[in-house]
């Protein structure tokens, strides 16, 4: 019998959780320490250690599997505080990552920065070499070239080097010579990335802002895990450090640090797959999973109990990280949205307290009100208990600053908080039909799962405004992402791109990339201790009209099944579209595969049905719009599967409230979750 | 009329509604249309107006169509007043009834309270790849008229009271050449349905009363805002002159003349004097007009003033009936669409820039027409092939006060995603020789414009071109002491393309050379940081002798050796001298 271990690093706290043998769970949460987050995660794991009495070697010593997420690639994105990078390139296409098709974010706004460079022109260095679309060698690299390229990229002061050629998804040859040619003038170069190994698919824009990522956090991702991964063995731990990806998955440490790009966005997934086995065992359909923190609010869809995944035009931190990744749209600043005055109106975001200096209640030096701030006033949030009493919070001060905001616009301060919520919960509403309209998501028919520290405190509004029925609270809502990384399963989600008109397509190439594909995968697989038995592959082909920039994955059982994925292709559009789109043939794109490592998953853990229900305490707060008196205030630990209460009521535990508001009714599942059923 | 009862929150939670609206209305049409452009490339606009087609919200595309369903709705409800019913879904695309040019398409939906009286349109704008016509792509530059552009649908009522006139799709069908034509506009009507249905629901939510009053307060509340940032403006009449080279028949410098006067919180924009010669080829619609206009105004005040009606209640636009930026009836407008069209931007942003110079960046591109490419046999498959051009090209990016041009500008505004090279040499039988930024393209100024750029293709079996070149006399204008961007410039094999080229033959290993003019610069050069001077020289944007004639900046060492640095005393000297 041994341990298990989470732990999610996110802005404000590092939560870690903790499976014993018998399959109970522990929480903690430590002060997220951003300059080197290895620090953090080892004085989470103390109080880990130190709660359950033991010391923290013997707990590490016990310890078979540690699964971390860390936000290291994307800090290192917003602070532009990567590698010296380099970038070396088929002549003529030397400003490719600066053109960005185009791309601008804000149409609107002449003086838009431009993107902060991850690697300038004078580090763009271009060589002769061209291959045609069939792949075929039309220029050969010229090596004198490469070698004065690395040479003058060393003069430059480059550490990190990215190659990317066009076509080289189709005939990698030039960028591996490349490669050994840069070697062999600069063998301590500190990494080398070839764009046809970090995403061997086309367009070359995608494919050449990717690598150039790759090139950029891969340093500091490598020295970060390795740093922890030494901490993690001098206190006992004797196995891999599993680290979390943007894919829904887990990999090896050492392979998330060759291709660290894989990590950024990498955060939320935990939480978003968390949730998606909660509405399973719920029984709840199609979701929308809502994670509302102190300083955020992603959402995800998840059908058929699968979490979305995006890949090619996925944009973070200003870069296109064209990697498939869980889509989890980041869609406001969560509690730390801020409430102003402008021109006589009341405003809430976009712009965030984040969590320095936070909501003014934090007392970190916010001056501004929050949606925290107005929550607290409001009575929504338990000033003593805040964060299992990690912290205090300053109602007097969030009044203050109601008051100042809402002096202006003619409002008291309750009234300046009422009007902060309704204008947050609204904004949100919005941002989330948004979201779901991009997917098609009719929100009518789906179920929200809500979690995170201010999950609960919003979810019921905002279902109720988007017409859905029912909203699941996990037990564990607080530290959702930290369980689900627990026991996330190993993914590799990998395409090889092969572009040819449906008709023509060489199935003998088809199947060649495909082993390619498996056999690296079930390697990979290997190295993390995965058991042939647990490997599950899922195939699908990438399909598009003539014209069209962006390709549908369609679900084959077998890579060779052209004729079946182009029918599938076919009827979807047609579905979707009511479309006369059988004129046109589509095109081959490539082959993708996701191969699922799975984990085994701890029975469920007994519930005491019995447990006694008493309110824990009475509290004044505002629930759909009107004050309501006396509201109990209940343990959700204490409260038993199969228990049913009539709002208004909140369910607490020493992280996060679930707010009930008037005549909806909450249950407890099987699984402890708390269930609510609204009323229209 | 009674006290509005309605509050500031509740306005706001009504009007966001609104542009979440347009919003679905907008992806709706990305994720069911069968065509490129419409399903990836963002050309689309979706608008929610009031009973008398005022604009309420939108989502927007293209800035500078955002505003054209405005003109045909207000239309529609002038022509079918008391003739329309829940469910009507209309069409139409007529320049000379509200339009912008034929392929812009709008399709809109009327909304009713529970009384049966029009409370609002739902309408969504997109752009179609054929329009009939003499020639297939909707873009006919050498048509001699509207007729000879293609089919011309003031109003039609597609769907009335619910029920699909099935004659009017197979009129459709049979004036359209593409295939996906009808898909697509029923991915149009399916998005006026959708957002016709979702406001039914916010007016069951919040009642008729309260959303009549949400439009007319974030009407006020932009017409105010916007107006009080004119109130701010310098009493008095600015003026600026603007020409396109040539029309694509050959027509010499296509006059825009703009006068903007500022008077207290309200302007009059006066387009008399603009050209006026009637045997020209250039011709930007009333609607087409409007919208550049707005666009570039919009540019110039706070981003987040909500784009709405109240940004006309502020503007008295005067466009003389015959002069090139509104034509009679009869016209043809594709090429005029985009030239004068967008010059339109070019002249109040040159004229603005007199009072207000810290705002002023021409929100414009000189895009001639697409670059069409065919031919008979692509020898990989052996069949024809039609290339739209649409590949990434850099160029006409101009500064703005505080941040040099930077990134690509295509049409429009950097709204579209373009093409690439990889893809591209799948589909058509050319090799892309590159597209690297041009050192020294960027117009000069305390911030540069944005480099153009070479872009080669060579094509591998013979292959006929289409193109029309601007912007290679009058250039892509510096702004406040600024320097215009270096010119365009197109060769087609041996053929120098001035203004335009019709079919011109290119020979397997022959090369199509475009040399794309750089953006205009913002402000005096000699003021450019010289720091930033030496590192465009280090980024090859600028050249070591760029450097000192456009900026006065000397330097020192070598670029090859990495030995560049500043002279500081010899540019400290040279700039004096220049002063």
């Amino acid at each position: 019998m041994s341990y298990r271990i989470g732990v999610d690093v996110g802005g404000t706290f590092t939560d870690c959780v903790l499976r014993r043998p018998d399959g109970s769970l522990l929480l903690e949460k430590a002060s997220t320490t951003p300059n080197d987050q290895s620090e953090g995660v080892l004085v989470g794991l103390q109080q880990l250690a130190n709660a359950e009495g033991i010391s923290l070697s013997h707990l590490l010593g016990q310890t078979r599997t540690i699964v971390h997420g860390t936000t290291t690639g994307d800090n290192t994105m917003i602070q532009m505080s990567g590698a010296a990078t380099g970038l070396i390139v088929t002549r003529g296409f030397r400003d490719e990552v600066e053109f960005r098709r185009c791309y601008k974010e804000d149409i609107w706004d002449p003086s838009l920065p431009p993107p902060p460079s991850i690697a300038r022109r004078r580090v763009r260095l271009e060589v002769d070499e061209r291959l045609t679309a069939e792949g075929v060698v039309e220029t050969p690299l010229d090596e004198e070239q490469v070698r004065k390229a690395a040479v003058r990229l060393r003069g430059l002061g480059v550490t990190s080097v990215a190659i990317s050629f066009l076509h080289s998804y189709l005939h990698p040859a030039h960028e591996r010579r490349a490669r050994e040619l840069v070697l062999d003038e600069w063998p301590d170069v500190e990494m080398i990335s070839l764009s046809h190994e970090v995403l061997p698919k086309p367009p070359e824009f995608e494919r050449t802002s990717t690598t150039l990522v790759n090139a950029y956090v891969g340093p500091p991702i490598a020295r970060y895990l390795g740093r922890l991964t030494k901490r993690l063995a001098e206190q006992g731990y004797a196995h891999e450090l599993l680290v979390a990806t943007s894919a829904g998955g887990v990999a090896t440490s050492s392979s998330a640090a060759r291709r660290a790009v894989a990590t950024i966005g990498s955060g939320p997934t935990g939480g978003v797959s968390a949730a998606g086995k909660a509405a399973a065992a719920a029984g709840l359909g199609d979701v929308v999973s809502v994670d509302m923190g102190g300083t955020s609010y992603d959402l995800c869809l998840i059908r058929d109990g699968r979490p979305q995944v995006k890949m090619d035009w996925n944009w973070f931190h200003r870069w296109c990280i064209a990697i498939p990744m869980v889509d989890i749209p980041s869609i406001g600043a969560g509690g730390g949205s801020i409430a102003w005055e402008q021109g006589g109106v009341l405003h809430v975001g976009p712009r965030s307290a984040q969590s320095q200096p936070g909501p003014v209640c934090y007392s970190r030096g916010g001056t501004e009100p929050t949606v925290t701030d107005a929550d607290l006033v409001l009575g929504r949030l338990d000033a003593k208990g805040f964060a299992n009493g990690l912290m205090t919070l300053d109602v007097a001060a969030a009044r203050a600053a109601l008051a100042a905001v809402g002096e202006r616009l003619g409002m008291n301060a309750d009234e300046t908080a009422a009007a902060t919520v309704r204008l947050v919960d609204a904004h949100m509403t919005d941002a989330i039909r948004r979201v779901l309209s991009l997917a098609g998501a009719d929100p009518r028919r789906l179920d929200l799962v809500a979690f995170g520290g201010m999950g609960g405190v919003h979810a019921t509004t905002q279902a109720r405004a988007l017409g859905m029925h029912r909203v699941l609270f996990p037990r564990a809502a607080a530290g959702l992402s930290a369980l689900g990384l627990m026991s996330a399963d190993h993914v590799i989600d990998d395409s090889r791109g092969y572009i040819s008109g449906w008709q023509k397509a060489d199935l003998a190439v088809l199947r060649r990339l495909a082993f390619d594909l498996e056999s690296s995968a079930r390697a990979e697989l290997a190295v993390a201790g995965v058991t042939e038995d647990r490997i599950e592959l899922e195939w699908s082909l990438l399909l598009v009209y003539p014209g069209q920039t962006f390709d549908a994955a369609i679900p084959v059982d077998l890579p060779s099944d052209l004729e079946g994925a182009v029918a599938e292709f076919h009827r979807r559009n047609a579905e979707a579209r009511l479309i006369e789109a059988r004129a046109q043939e589509p095109m081959l794109r490539g082959v993708r595969l996701k191969a699922i490592g799975r984990v085994s998953q701890p029975a469920p853990l007994e519930l005491d049905t019995a447990a006694d229900l008493q309110p824990i305490k009475h509290r004044r707060m505002w629930l759909d719009n009107a004050w309501h008196d006396d509201v109990p205030v209940y343990d959700l630990a204490t409260f038993p599967p199969g228990a049913k209460l009539t709002g208004p009521v909140a369910l607490q535990t020493p992280f996060t409230t679930l707010l009930v508001s008037p005549k909806d009714v909450v249950t407890c599942t099987p699984g402890g979750d708390a269930l609510v059923e609204l009323r229209h | 009329m009674a006290e509005p009862l309605i509050d500031a929150v509740t306005a706001t939670v009504i009007r966001s509604a609104m542009e979440t609206i347009c919003f679905e209305m907008a992806t709706y049409v990305s994720r069911t249309a069968t065509t490129p452009i419409l399903n990836q490339s963002n050309e689309r606009n979706a608008t929610i107006l009031d009973a008398t087609g005022r604009l309420a919200a939108l989502s927007v595309g293209i800035p500078q169509f955002m505003l054209s369903s405005t003109l045909p709705v207000k239309f529609a409800s002038e022509f079918f007043e008391g003739e329309l019913y829940p469910g009507d879904v209309i069409i139409a695309n007529d320049p000379y009834h509200g339009g912008g040019h034929l392929p812009d398409v709008n399709v809109f939906s009327p909304v009713f309270d529970d009384e049966g009286s029009l409370v609002l349109f739902a309408s969504i704008q997109c752009h179609h790849g054929d329009t009939g016509g003499a020639m297939a792509g909707g873009y006919n530059v050498f048509a001699k008229d509207i007729w000879s552009e293609g089919v011309r649908y003031p109003l039609l009522k597609v769907i009335e009271a619910g029920r699909e006139r099935r004659d009017v799709v197979l009129m459709m069908r049979a004036n359209n050449r593409l295939p996906g034509f009808i898909g697509d506009l029923r991915s149009q009507v399916g998005a006026a349905q959708l957002g016709a249905q979702r406001l039914q629901e916010v007016i069951a939510e919040h009642g008729v009363r309260m959303v009549r009053e949400a439009v007319e307060w974030s009407i006020d509340d932009a017409a105010k805002r916007f107006s009080d940032e004119i109130a701010g403006w310098q009493d008095g009449t600015y003026e600026a002159d603007v020409y396109v080279d040539s029309d694509p028949v050959g027509n010499k410098d296509i006059h825009v003349h703009v006068a903007v006067t500022v008077t207290g919180n309200r302007l009059i924009i006066d387009f008399e004097g603009s050209d006026t010669r009637q045997d020209i080829s250039a011709w930007s619609t009333f609607g087409n007009t409007r919208g550049n206009v707005v666009a570039q105004l919009a540019s110039l005040v706070d981003p987040s003033i909500p784009k709405n009606e109240g940004f006309f209640d502020c503007i008295d636009l005067r466009v003389p009936l015959g002069c090139c930026l509104n034509p009679r009836e009869g016209k043809p407008v594709s090429s005029g669409t985009h030239h004068p069209g967008v010059e339109v931007g070019d002249a109040i942003a040159i004229a603005m820039s007199q009072i207000m110079p810290d705002r002023c960046c021409p929100q414009s591109y000189k895009f001639g027409s697409p670059r069409q490419m065919w031919g008979d046999v692509d020898p990989r498959s052996g069949q024809p092939f039609f290339d739209h051009g649409g590949e990434v090209s850099a160029g006409w990016v101009s500064a703005a006060k505080g941040v040099d041009g930077w990134g690509a500008l295509s049409a429009s505004n950097g709204n579209l995603i373009k093409a690439s090279a990889e893809i591209n040499e799948q589909l058509f039988p050319h090799l892309l020789r590159g597209r690297n930024y041009l050192t020294d393209s960027g117009g000069p100024g305390q911030w540069r414009g944005g480099c153009g750029s070479l872009f080669v293709k060579e094509v591998r079996t013979p292959t006929r071109v289409n193109q029309y070149v601007v912007n290679q006399r009058h250039t892509h204008p510096g702004i406040a002491g600024g320097s215009n961007g270096s010119p365009d410039h197109c060769t087609v094999g041996t053929t120098v393309v001035n203004p335009a080229v019709s079919g011109v033959l290119l020979d397997t290993g022959e090369q199509l050379v475009y040399r794309f003019g750089g953006g205009g610069g913002w402000g005096n050069p000699l003021l450019r940081d010289p720091q930033a001077v030496l590192d465009d020289v280090w980024d090859e944007y600028v050249s070591v002798g760029g450097a000192l004639r456009d900026y006065g900046v000397v330097l020192t060492g070598s670029l090859e050796e990495l030995t560049l640095g500043l002279d500081d005393e010899a540019t400290e000297r040279e700039r004096k001298a220049r002063r």
